[in-house]
């Protein structure tokens, strides 16, 4: 049976690539060295195949379409907003995993929406191209990755119990996949930005410190109990990506997690955490 | 004022190249294709995305739409535009 290695939680921060000098120096450094740092732990621990799980920020999900969870189970490529140093590809699927995902989904409850062929967009790319291509180049072996999609930007926004619960039932289907894959998740997102509206640059680095501590220390509990509220009005609305860290930890089980880095960068309109999920 | 129109719109001005084109010939014209009113082809055409926000727009949306359509692309004029004096100049959605 498929194996869970472990996994991580990280930004997706397209401000990076595009104002890449924007930030202090020290700190750019710093998180840049901390995506390095993810990858070879990532190629350290055995991995063969990632889940990522990000969400669309209204560019692959139109007014005709908003599904709360997807899985790509096909072809896949991306990102379709190309940046900077993040260039179009094609990516390895591990499309059995991501088959055998949706189905043991519809035999237990969870109704996945399906994308056969499925373009990127820069929240599963980023940690694609910095961590798990990466770690691919460390280790000189394949490693498959696998988007799955919330609704974690665009409302109608799936509950943070759901996504708790979709990260157990992703879990359940990885330990049934019959295979002798070795798999991680990463959780790509927040943590406080505020995307699009007036408070852009802010960054709130104490309610970051605080789901960190929650992500640290597995509390699931009380990450998923963190209201829609709340969040928006510390967070900003791009924090509501915390549902994607949700579903992550839980799908990984992992004991506790450890944090890589954490830099509050108002030039790069985040509050950028990255942690790893030890199981 | 309906969310849902509006949004569609600038949906299809963020990422559909073929009603980028079109809005671009004639963006009245384009409009024309849509059940909107007056005041929504006003804020659609005058990138007034304060409005478009207050109106229950995605901010993503209206980020978008900005940032592909609008003739400046400045982030500063677009923040200037919500009503803040941010200086932040990273120009994409995060």
């Amino acid at each position: 049976m498929a194996e869970i290695v472990g996994g991580f939680l990280v930004p997706h921060d397209p401000v990076m690539f595009v104002a890449r000098d924007a930030a202090p120096a020290e700190q750019a450094e710093k998180v840049w060295g901390a995506f390095e740092n993810c990858a070879e732990r990532l190629a350290a621990s055995g991995a063969t195949t990632v889940v990522i799980v990000g969400n669309d920020h209204y560019m692959l999900f139109g007014t005709t379409c908003l599904p709360k969870y997807c899985i790509a189970t096909g072809h896949v490529e991306g990102p379709l907003d190309q940046l900077p140093g993040l260039k179009k590809e094609q990516i390895a699927n591990n499309e059995a995993l991501a088959t055998a995902i949706a189905e043991h989904g519809s035999e237990s409850g969870f109704d996945w929406a399906v994308a056969r062929s499925f373009t990127t967009d820069h929240a599963f790319s980023i940690p694609y191209q910095l961590i798990v291509k990466r770690a691919a180049e460390l280790s000189g072996r394949e490693i498959k990755a696998v988007p799955v999609y919330l609704a974690a930007a665009v409302d109608p926004f799936i509950t943070t119990h759901r996504a708790r619960q979709l990260g157990e039932q992703i879990r359940d289907a990885v330990l049934a996949f019959d295979s002798d894959d070795k798999v991680a998740f990463i959780g790509s997102g927040g943590i406080s930005h505020w995307v699009g509206t007036k408070e852009s640059g802010q960054v709130n680095e104490e309610f970051d410190r605080r789901v960190i501590d929650l992500c640290c220390s597995m509390d699931i509990d009380g990450l998923a109990s963190l209201t829609n509220e709340e969040i928006l009005e510390q967070g900003g609305n791009g924090a509501m990506e915390i549902r994607n860290f949700i579903c992550a930890m839980a799908a990984s089980g992992a004991a506790h997690g450890e944090l890589v880095e954490y830099q509050p960068v108002p030039a790069w309109v985040t509050g950028l955490g990255l942690i790893e999920l030890r199981v | 004022m309906k969310r849902d129109v509006l949004e569609r719109v600038l949906w299809n001005l963020s990422v559909d190249r073929f009603s980028k084109v079109k809005f671009k010939e004639n963006p009245t014209q384009y409009l024309s294709r849509f059940p909107l009113g007056a005041e929504d082809v006003r804020m659609i055409l005058e990138f007034d995305v304060k409005a478009l926000q207050e109106a229950g727009v995605s901010p993503l949306l209206t980020l978008g739409y900005w940032i592909e359509m609008s003739p400046d692309r400045q982030m500063s004029t677009y923040n200037k535009k919500l009503g803040s004096e941010s200086g932040y100049s990273g120009s994409i959605k995060g």
